[in-house]
C-alpha cells in the first residue's frame, strides 16, 4: 500500500525514542526502517537504499561522525543528525562531514517533519536543479540575471554578497556551516576567517530584511552556521 | 587516622642556597664559641699551664732578693688560680705539679738543686698544692656553670628563632622546611621528616637535603614501624641499634603524626641520652605548628563543605519542587489518557495532551538550566570565542524566544557601526535569552521590552529593560545567586538559575552584570563585555553595483 512512499532509515539506540519517531513517521505515511547500531545502519543503507537517514550521533558501536564519513564515500542519501544540546562543535563537524541538517534533543516532532519534507523536496528537485528564479517571502532572486528584488524594489548587492546569498538560496531551508560558506565564497584559505562572514551577513541583512536585528529570512544558528528560512513555520 | 594530609606531595621544598649557607655558618660560629670552654684544645691549655709556671719562676728569679720563697709561693698560687679560671682543671693541676720541681730547683735553697732544706718550704709547697687543687675544682665548677649558662642562652635563642620562623610559616611544607633546617643547625645532623600519606610513607624534603652528599634516604619501613609503635629506634637504642640512623616519633595532640629521621653516621652512641630533651622541644614546636596549620586548613575545608551542603540542599529542594510538579502532571495526564481513552471527548483529550506537552517543555528547560549551570560550575566550559556581530546574536536569541514572546513588542536600539566582538556566541546568546525570558515572565503582557547596545571606550554594554515589577533593592546582588528567587512561591516556574548562568557566562568573558531599577518602574539588566583585542581588518570589496 505504501510502497511508493519514501523510505526513512532511523539509526537510534534509545528504544523509547525510536518508538516515538517510528510512530510519528509511520503516521505521516512514510515507510520506516529502524536499526540501533552504526554498522547495521550502514548495511541497511546499502541494501534498502532509503530516501533519507535520521542518525543519532551517540551510537553504541561507532561514532556517528564515522557513519557520516563512511556513508558519504559512496552515497548521497540525505542525513539529518540528532544530537544533545551543547554540542555545537559536534554538529558543525557532522555538517562539514556531509550531513544535511541537524536537530538538538529535545525537539518538537513538527520541526522534524518539516525538515524531512524539505529534504525530500530537495532531492526530488535535484535532476532539474537549474532553477532560475527563487521567491522566498518578499524576496525574489533571479540567479542568472543576478537580480534581487525585495517586494518591488531592485536591490544592489556586491559580488560577495550575491555569492553568499546564492549559496544560501541553493540550500534554502537547510543550515550551511560557517566553514562551508567561507570555503565556497572566499576560498579554502579563508575557512578560519569567520569575521568576513559576520560583516557580509550583516550587510545582506541590512539590505534584505525589514528588521535586520530580527531577521525573518537570514537566520543565525549560533555556533553552527546560517540558514535561509523558506518562510514561516521552520 | 592520618591527620596530616598528603602535603608531602604538594610542595617539594627547594632550599635556597642562601638559607643553606646561613645555617651552616651559624653552626660553625656555635662550634668555635663553645670550643673555647671545651676540652678540644686540651693540649694547648696544658702547655699554657706549664708556660705560666715557668714565666712566674722567671719573674720571681729576678725578685728573689726582695721576696722570700714563701711570698713566691703565693705568686705561684695566683698563677695557678689564673690558669684554673682561664684554662680549666687539668692545666691548673699540671701547673701546680710543675711548680714543685721549679720551686725546688730555682727558688728554695739550696738553689740549682731539687732538694729543699727548710721544712717550712716543704709544708708551704704542700699547702700550695692543696689550695691549688681546691681552687682548680672550684674554678672548674664556675666554668661549667658559665658554660651551661651560655649554652642555655644559645638554646633559648635558637628555640626563639625556631618559634619565630615557625610562627610566620603558613604552609605545611614551609614548616617542615624550617624544622629540617633548624634541626640541622642545632644538632649538626642531616635529617628528614617522614609523614604518612593516605597509603604509604613519604619522606620530606623530597628534594636535596642541606648538605652534600645529597639527601640521605631514610628507611621508610623503619619509619612505619616507629609510627606504629611510638618508640625511638636506631643507633644508641635497644631497637635496631645497627641502623645508621635514628628514628624519633613526633607526637601531636592526637597521637603520633610523623617520624623524624636523623642521619646517625657522625653521631656518638650517647647522642640520644644527651640531646633528647632538646630534640623533643624542637619536635614539640614543629608538631604544634603543623597541627595549627592543619587545623586552619580543616576549618577552611569545613566552611567550604558547609557552603556546598547548603547549595546541595537548595538544589535538592528546587529539583524536588520544580521537577516533581510537572512530572506529577505529566504522569497523571498520561494515565488518564491511557485509561479513559474511549470515554474522553476530543476537547478533553486535546487539553490533556497539551498539558503534557507544556509541562514536559518546562521540565526540559529546567533540566537544561541545571545541567548548564553544573557544566559552568565544573569549569568544563571552554569559551569558543569567535568574532561575532552582537546584532546577529540578539536576533537569534529573539528567534529562540519567538514562541514565548508572542506579540510582545521588543524595541532594539543599536549604536551605528558596532564593532565585532570576540565572544562565545552560543553562551552569549544564552545570556540574552535568559534576560529576555525573565523580562517576559515578570512584566505585564504587551509592555514593551527594550534592548540596547552601546559602546564605551573599552566595553560593549548590552541592556535589557522591562516595565515589570522591578526587583527590591536589597536583592540586587543576591538575585544573581544560585537558586535565589525573589518570591519563592511565585506562580512563575523557575529554579533561580537563569541569572546565575548569566553571571557565570558574562564573568567568563571578563565582563560584569548588574541590575538596577528603572525610573518609572521595571528593572534594568545590563552587562558589559570588554574589547580584548582589536577586531580583525578585512579587505573591503569595491562596492560594485549589481544590476
Amino acid at each position: 500500500m505504501k510502497t511508493n512512499q519514501p523510505l526513512i532509515l532511523l539509526i537510534e539506540d534509545d528504544p523509547q525514542f525510536q518508538m516515538l519517531l517510528f510512530t510519528t513517521l509511520e503516521n505521516q505515511d512514510y515507510r520506516v526502517l529502524t536499526t540501533t547500531t552504526g554498522e547495521t545502519g550502514l548495511i541497511a543503507v546499502r541494501n534498502q537504499k532509503p530516501s533519507l537517514l535520521i542518525l543519532d550521533l551517540g551510537l553504541p558501536d561507532i561514532d556517528g561522525q564515522d557513519v557520516i564519513c563512511r556513508l558519504r564515500k559512496w552515497s548521497e542519501t540525505p542525513i539529518i543528525v540528532l544530537s544533545a544540546r551543547n554540542q555545537e562543535s559536534q554538529i558543525t563537524l557532522a555538517l562539514d562531514n556531509g550531513a544535511d541538517d541537524y536537530l538538538t534533543k529535545p525537539f518538537s516532532t513538527a520541526v522534524l517533519l518539516s525538515r524531512i519534507k524539505a529534504l525530500l523536496r530537495r532531492i526530488a528537485k535535484t535532476p532539474s536543479s537549474h532553477q532560475e528564479v527563487f521567491q522566498i517571502g518578499d524576496i525574489k532572486i533571479e540567479l542568472t540575471k543576478r537580480r534581487i528584488y525585495v517586494g518591488e524594489n531592485l536591490v544592489s548587492l556586491t559580488p560577495i554578497e550575491f555569492n553568499l546569498l546564492s549559496i544560501l538560496i541553493r540550500h534554502a531551508g537547510f543550515v550551511v556551516t560557517h566553514r562551508q560558506l567561507l570555503e565556497k565564497v572566499w576560498g579554502p584559505s579563508y575557512v578560519e576567517h569567520n569575521h568576513y562572514l559576520r560583516i557580509y551577513m550583516g550587510q545582506l541583512r541590512h539590505k534584505l530584511e525589514a528588521d535586520p536585528a530580527r531577521p525573518k529570512y537570514l537566520l543565525t544558528e549560533a555556533g553552527v552556521g546560517y540558514r535561509l528560512s523558506e518562510g514561516e513555520g521552520i | 587516622m592520618l591527620v596530616l594530609q598528603r602535603f608531602i606531595l604538594l610542595t617539594a621544598v627547594h632550599f635556597s642556597c642562601n638559607k643553606i649557607t646561613q645555617s651552616i655558618e651559624a653552626e660553625k660560629l656555635k662550634k668555635t664559641y663553645f670550643n673555647k670552654y671545651e676540652a678540644e684544645s686540651f693540649n694547648a691549655s696544658l702547655l699554657w699551664g706549664v708556660f705560666i709556671t715557668l714565666a712566674l719562676t722567671f719573674i720571681s728569679w729576678h725578685f728573689r732578693e726582695v721576696l722570700t720563697p714563701n711570698n713566691i709561693l703565693l705568686v705561684y698560687l695566683l698563677g695557678v688560680f689564673f690558669v684554673a679560671l682561664r684554662f680549666g682543671f687539668w692545666p691548673s693541676i699540671l701547673a701546680s705539679l710543675t711548680i714543685i720541681p721549679t720551686f725546688a730547683y730555682f727558688i728554695a735553697p739550696p738553689i740549682f738543686s731539687l732538694t729543699i732544706n727548710d721544712p717550712e718550704y716543704i709544708s708551704g709547697l704542700m699547702i700550695l698544692l692543696g689550695v691549688a687543687t681546691i681552687t682548680s675544682n672550684l674554678a672548674k665548677d664556675i666554668r661549667h656553670k658559665a658554660y651551661m649558662a651560655e649554652q642555655r642562652e644559645w638554646r633559648t635563642s635558637a628555640l626563639y628563632n625556631l618559634s619565630k620562623e615557625l610562627a610566620e610559616a603558613r604552609k605545611e611544607s614551609e614548616i617542615i622546611e624550617i624544622g629540617v633546617r633548624h634541626i640541622q643547625a642545632e644538632f649538626g645532623v642531616r635529617n628528614t621528616f617522614i609523614f604518612p600519606d593516605d597509603s604509604y610513607f613519604e619522606q620530606f624534603p623530597i628534594t636535596q637535603s642541606l648538605d652534600n652528599p645529597p639527601l640521605w634516604v631514610a628507611n621508610l619501613n623503619m619509619a612505619e614501624w616507629v609510627f606504629n609503635h611510638g618508640q625511638v629506634v636506631g643507633k644508641g637504642t635497644n631497637n635496631f641499634p645497627n641502623e645508621n640512623a635514628i628514628y624519633v616519633p613526633m607526637n601531636g595532640s592526637t597521637g603520633i603524626i610523623g617520624v623524624l629521621a636523623l642521619d646517625a653516621i657522625n653521631l656518638s652512641k650517647d647522642f640520644l641520652s644527651k640531646k633528647r630533651p632538646l630534640l623533643d622541644t624542637y619536635m614539640y614546636q614543629i608538631a604544634h605548628t603543623l597541627e595549627r596549620a592543619n587545623s586552619v586548613e580543616l576549618a577552611k575545608n569545613a566552611t567550604l563543605k558547609m557552603q556546598a551542603e547548603t547549595l546541595r540542599n537548595s538544589l535538592l529542594s528546587s529539583i524536588s519542587h520544580d521537577l516533581r510538579n510537572p512530572l506529577a502532571t505529566i504522569v497523571g495526564a498520561a494515565c488518564t489518557l491511557e485509561m479513559d481513552e474511549d470515554r474522553l471527548d476530543k476537547i478533553s483529550r486535546k487539553k490533556l495532551v497539551s498539558i503534557i506537552n507544556e509541562e514536559a517543555q518546562r521540565m526540559s528547560d529546567l533540566t537544561i538550566k541545571i545541567l548548564e549551570m553544573a557544566r559552568l560550575e565544573a569549569g568544563e566550559v571552554v569559551l569558543n570565542r569567535q568574532w561575532y556581530a552582537v546584532e546577529e546574536i540578539i536576533g537569534s536569541a529573539l528567534r529562540r524566544l519567538d514562541k514565548n514572546l508572542k506579540t510582545r513588542p521588543v524595541n532594539i536600539q543599536l549604536e551605528i557601526n558596532l564593532p565585532l566582538i570576540y565572544i562565545d556566541a552560543v553562551l552569549l546568546q544564552q545570556v540574552i535569552v535568559n534576560l529576555l525570558d525573565n523580562a517576559n515572565k515578570y512584566s505585564p503582557e504587551l509592555c514593551p521590552i527594550d534592548i540596547s547596545v552601546v559602546t564605551t571606550v573599552n566595553t560593549l554594554v548590552i541592556s535589557v529593560v522591562d516595565r515589570g515589577f522591578g526587583i527590591p533593592e536589597e536583592f540586587h546582588i543576591k538575585i544573581f545567586d544560585k537558586f535565589f528567587r525573589v518570591n519563592e512561591e511565585s506562580a512563575q516556574s523557575g529554579v533561580g538559575l537563569g541569572l546565575s548562568i548569566c553571571r557565570a557566562i558574562v564573568e567568563a568573558h571578563g565582563g560584569e552584570i548588574k541590575v538596577s531599577n528603572r525610573s518609572g518602574g521595571g528593572s534594568h539588566f545590563e552587562f558589559n563585555l570588554p574589547f580584548l583585542e582589536c577586531p580583525p581588518i578585512i579587505d573591503l570589496e569595491e562596492k560594485e553595483l549589481m544590476l
